[in-house]
């Protein structure tokens, strides 16, 4: 039986003021056309949205950022996060990056800034229509990989404590919190049932009989790749907007001797897997475009025990050649 | 906070000595920090500071940690740069990774080592611990291609080579110096007796060549399962993270970068 305690908004605003003093905050608020993760500070902590959908970055801009010294002086140093606001999706991401950042060669920055990170997620209510995660299996309120979760029911809030460290979060606020009674469950359950129907709707011509890795892996072949491929400019979008997309280059070109650079790099790049001399295995765009679904669907799996795909749609948000990866997919079946 | 050691921190290793080899190619010597102890077949990144970094696997002995060479072509821009360094220079090098060869795998069998350009190196760290335990194999043949006579490397050492083993040689294309076979080196496959039954084969060298290399071993009656590829892609981390060099679902860094071909036998994109 998992712990929930209802709260109020009231008490809410207590918690984070602490909350506050003690790490960075990073909350989702809004931005021009959806949501942006920034800092919330004593001055705005007003304006996290912890409702309607995933925000713009996927989490590894902060754990993984896009250009940081991994090798030098000044390597190693990092600050802890508390993200709020993160939802099922990009939790979903969390353990591809965990294992590949762990095995024999642990990255210590990424391994360091994830240990000392928290994260208090929360349900999704009003999915964007990119969202599909329910396509690849997964559901748009969080079940694991949180330390608190947050879901909003009518004026109050329902925490679940996913972890000793989420309780923790909110330890010497016991009289302002109450163990969740079942009406309240039930209308959690009926909520989050609602936002299930959304996402279903949103992707109702997008089924298909099989899963993505089962359409993926037999069509080396397809014409599809070509199909799908023909609008892309290879501006790297995709790769660089997905929360499980992690590929990086490393770089010497400083003004330091011996300092490191990793940077993202992006497999739909010409020159990503070129070598010296020139040759590349992918020479040609649908190549690139292929494999970047071969490692979504089959060999993330293979390596990792899960796709890579969470169905948090952003590679469909941010692609200029309007390439929905449903529709690549569902061309298969 | 910092328990672990920094997967991507070099240690400085000095150019001890550089060996011109062909117009493209030089050998460097290099003395690193601390000893660096490897198996041949394994890879090394070593870093041009404020250029870059590359995989290279020693063409020296792996029993010799402290003086690593590296036969490298000026191909690229990290090459190049490397190239116009000098004596007393200093680099980095951090590995040693990747899987290497399985010798155990090859007791008790006669060994071919069909040999491409810049794939002689590698094979020159193999070659040595081979002939350190020579008695093990029944036999061991060397087929290696250069481009022209110009273009082969360790000239210096190909007699003493020939003594120890059965070294046949092969050019694409020959001047007037050269009086042995001409021709790409799978040519030399012909000319070899080799007992399929109880042979392997490694095959190392430029991915074209790899290809028609492999295919013409199993014609001739290799078993997938005997033939031993040291494969090369682009790298950067060489730990298994980076993804550059993936084929399938293998990294070919960490999985790699020796493989029996029957792993890729069904994979669509081999030698892309």
């Amino acid at each position: 039986m998992t712990e929930k305690y209802q709260i109020g908004k009231e008490q809410w605003k207590v918690l984070l003021k602490e909350w506050l003093g003690r790490y960075t905050l990073l909350a989702p608020q809004k931005e021009h056309r959806g949501l942006g993760y920034q800092k919330l500070t004593p001055d705005n902590d007003d304006s996290a949205v912890l409702v309607l959908a995933r925000a713009a970055q996927p989490l590894k801009a902060f754990l993984l950022p896009p250009l940081e010294e991994v090798a030098g002086e000044t390597a190693g140093t990092s600050k802890p996060y508390l993200f709020l606001g993160v939802k099922a999706c990009d939790l979903q991401a969390l353990p591809i990056l965990d294992r590949a950042f762990g095995g024999d060669f642990p990255d210590s920055l990424y391994q360091n800034r994830r240990a000392e990170s928290l994260i208090v997620s929360s349900d999704c209510t009003e999915p964007w229509e990119t969202c599909f995660c329910e396509l690849v299996g997964g559901q748009p309120y969080p079940s694991r990989g949180f330390d608190l979760n947050l879901s909003e029911i009518e004026e109050s809030l329902v925490l679940e404590v996913g972890s000793d460290r989420g309780k923790e979060l909110l330890k010497g606020h016991a009289e302002s919190l109450k163990e969740a009674d079942k009406k309240t469950e039930q209308a959690l359950d009926k909520k989050r049932k609602e936002t299930v129907r959304k996402v279903k709707q949103l992707n109702s011509k997008f089924k298909i009989s099989k899963s993505q890795r089962e359409l993926v892996a037999p069509q080396w072949d397809s014409e599809v790749w070509s199909k799908h491929a023909e609008t892309c400019v290879e501006c790297g979008a995709c790769n660089h907007a997905c929360p499980t997309c992690h590929c990086y280059f490393l770089d010497d070109v400083t003004r330091r001797a011996f300092v490191k650079l990793r940077g993202w790099d992006a497999c739909m790049y010409s020159g990503y897997a070129v070598t010296a001399g020139g040759h590349s295995p992918r020479a040609r765009l649908h190549q690139r475009f292929r494999n970047r679904y071969f490692c979504k669907f089959k060999y993330l799996d293979d390596n990792y025990g899960q796709i890579g795909c969470t169905g948090c749609g952003r590679c469909i948000e941010g692609c200029q050649g309007l390439i929905d990866m449903r529709a690549a997919i569902k061309d298969l079946d | 906070m910092e328990s672990q050691a920094n997967a991507y921190q070099p240690q400085k290793a000095v150019i001890e000595k550089i060996i011109p080899e062909t117009e493209g190619i030089k050998t460097f010597v290099l003395r690193p920090e601390n000893p660096f102890s490897f198996h041949c077949g394994q890879f090394a990144e070593l870093t041009v500071p404020r250029v870059g970094e590359g995989p290279f696997a020693p063409s020296s002995p792996c029993f010799e940690p402290e003086r690593l060479e590296f036969t490298i072509q000026n191909a690229g821009y990290m090459t190049s740069r490397l190239h116009r360094m000098k004596e007393g220079d200093v680099l980095g090098v951090r590995g040693p990774y990747g899987n290497g060869f399985p010798l155990q795998d090859f007791y008790g069998k006669e060994v071919l080592l069909l040999i491409g350009g810049v794939g002689f190196p590698p094979a020159r760290a193999l070659l040595y611990s081979l002939l350190r335990e020579k008695t093990r194999f029944k036999k061991i043949v060397m087929c290696y291609g250069a481009r022209t006579p110009g273009d082969i490397v360790y000239k210096y050492q190909i007699e003493k080579f020939r003594n120890e083993i059965e070294l046949h040689l092969s050019v694409d294309r020959a001047d007037a110096s050269w009086n042995q076979t001409e021709g790409v080196v799978t040519v030399l496959l012909d000319k070899i007796e080799i007992n399929l039954k109880e042979a392997v084969a490694v095959v190392i060298g430029p991915p074209i060549m790899m290809k028609y290399g492999t295919l013409k071993l199993l014609n001739k009656g290799f078993n997938p399962k005997a033939v031993y590829l040291s494969m090369e892609r682009k790298m950067y981390c060489g730990i298994g993270q980076c993804r550059h060099c993936m084929i399938d679902s293998y990294f070919i860094c960490k999985d790699g970068p020796v493989f029996r071909f029957d792993q890729f036998k069904n994979l669509p994109d081999t030698w892309e």
